[in-house]
């Protein structure tokens, strides 16, 4: 489900520090890292590590090798720090974040604001497939959702979930998916757990 | 040249400087011209006596103006002689033929600040662009690289702005660019326009500092892409062998010969007038095509391109 036919749907690679970079930060989703993968991280930044700066964010895993990390309780954090930063953040700067798509797109429109430009932004999906479902038709958002057709938490309609994705909302598309036979729902399915 | 040609009128000749020449041109119909953005050039056809001249500049009237458009031209000693025309020759109330304006140098309107470098008169696309920041605000800063004595010539079109600084060789003067660049903040776009060592330098110290190349922008310009020794080419559609004189380039050539060629920069950037190069050695001079196309050698831009050796077989 990392893969679709659609062209919007975005793709991810592995993290790779960029050695040109006057700064490296690294924003890692705590919850999604497989056994080994800081040292895995560790072993990919290790050129870098003068200049990195690590943020860990849910469980406060130590992190050797990966500079001083900074704890963040959630994703909402860092958010906050990225728009707070009493540091501004240069040109010469990168991003580097992993995670679920939420949690990535979360950061990424976070970064946008502050100035990174898409090239200045890597982004790695590790853990669940589960989308964050934007509603066309009520604007809603339905978070965490692991299955083809989901409620809308906003109107309630049975949202058909595509692999449409919007960039500027960090959101798949979810389309009424009665809206020609009102109540023939097909069979609920989870396909991005 | 892309679309329709426009009939120009010039309407003020003035020297602001030794070799530096300000032209307003108005539409010879007495019409409105089309209007032109941040950046844009135009293509003048310059008529000589003996021969003619398709030359490049950029626009430095205000963005969007369609009463007249505005350009300032450096004469060059050892150039194809276009500059030189236009130095010694062109009058007020003459008339020329232009194309519509291209622009390949454009401001990245998202940017959260402009950081613009110029060198000598490089500056001239940054006068248009001055003048849409000072309306839509966006932040900027301007660093010229000039002769002192030229530091003032500019001062009509940039007031007393301190988003301008003027930088020349002599101690204390000289432009730090390895310093400007590792300063600027995120979502900073950078342009320049110079020669092409001052282009290159800026370049490379831009890589070195960690810019995304996405945020990096530059405009060539310079009579030394010009010239170099005479040399043959064939043009395969045709029918027609050429004669490529040491001080026009295989374009003029060609449209001497009276094939139209489709071009825009006329400076090796557009890719418009990339032709198939059938037999030959190119020697490119372009910086459209990529090191793989050069490697290949099938393909040629003849607006600054040249014969390495011998002769050229053009699909055209």
């Amino acid at each position: 489900m990392l893969h679709s036919d659609i062209k919007s749907r975005p793709t991810y690679r592995a993290l790779e520090p960029d050695l040109a970079a006057a700064g490296h930060l690294l924003v890692i989703e705590a919850a999604t890292l497989q056994p080994g993968g800081l040292a895995g991280l560790a072993d990919a930044f290790a050129p870098v590590v003068a200049n990195l700066h690590t943020w860990l964010v849910g469980e406060a895993l130590a992190a050797p090798g990966l500079g001083k990390p900074w704890h963040l309780p959630a994703v909402a954090d860092v958010v906050d720090a990225l728009a707070c930063a009493t540091r501004g953040y240069g040109i010469g700067d990168r991003l580097y974040v992993q995670g679920t798509e939420p949690f990535l797109w979360s950061v990424a429109t976070a970064a946008a604001i502050v100035g990174f430009g898409p090239g200045q932004l890597q982004l790695c999906h590790a853990g669940s497939l589960q989308r964050r479902v934007w509603c066309t038709h009520c604007h809603g958002v339905t978070e965490q959702v692991t299955t083809n057709v989901v409620p809308c938490a906003g109107c309630g309609r049975h949202l058909l979930v595509r692999d449409h994705f919007s960039r500027r909302l960090g959101a798949f598309m979810g389309v009424m998916v009665d809206a020609e036979a009102p109540g023939e729902i097909p069979a609920i399915e989870e396909v991005f757990a | 040249m892309i679309g329709d040609t426009l009939l120009l009128q010039v309407a003020a000749v003035t020297d602001i400087a030794p070799g530096l020449r300000h032209l307003r041109l108005v539409a010879a119909d007495g019409g409105k011209l089309p209007p032109a953005a941040a950046g844009a050039h135009v293509q003048f056809v310059l008529e000589g006596a003996a021969r003619t001249w398709r030359n490049a500049y950029s626009l430095v009237s205000r963005p969007g103006a369609r009463d007249a458009w505005e350009i300032i031209v450096r004469r060059v000693p050892a150039s194809r002689g276009g500059s030189a025309f236009i130095h010694e020759q062109l009058e007020v109330g003459d008339r020329l033929l232009a194309g519509w304006p291209g622009n390949l140098f454009a401001p990245v309107r998202i940017a959260r600040h402009h950081l613009m470098i110029a060198g000598g008169i490089g500056i001239t696309p940054f006068l248009s662009y001055l003048a849409e920041f000072g309306f839509t605000g966006a932040g900027h800063a301007l660093h010229v690289c000039c002769r002192e004595s030229e530091k003032d010539v500019f001062a009509p079109w940039l007031g007393s702005s301190p988003a301008v600084a003027f930088h020349w060789d002599a101690d204390g003067h000289r432009l730090d660019i390895p310093a400007l660049l590792a300063s600027q903040p995120a979502g900073t776009h950078l342009y320049v326009c110079g020669p092409a060592a001052m282009n290159d330098e800026v370049m490379a110290a831009a890589a070195v500092a960690g810019w995304p190349a996405s945020h990096v922008h530059c405009e060539h310009f310079g009579s030394a892409l010009f010239g170099g020794e005479a040399f043959r080419a064939f043009l395969v559609r045709s029918g027609i062998e050429l004669e490529v004189a040491e001080d026009e380039s295989l374009l003029d050539a060609i449209e001497r010969a009276g094939v139209a060629a489709p071009c825009l920069c006329r400076g090796g950037a557009c890719g418009v007038c990339v032709t198939p190069l059938l037999e030959g050695e190119a020697e490119h001079r372009d910086h459209f095509l990529s090191a793989d196309e050069r490697a290949a050698g099938r393909l040629i831009m003849p607006c600054v391109s040249r014969a390495r050796a011998g002769r050229l077989v053009l699909d055209l």
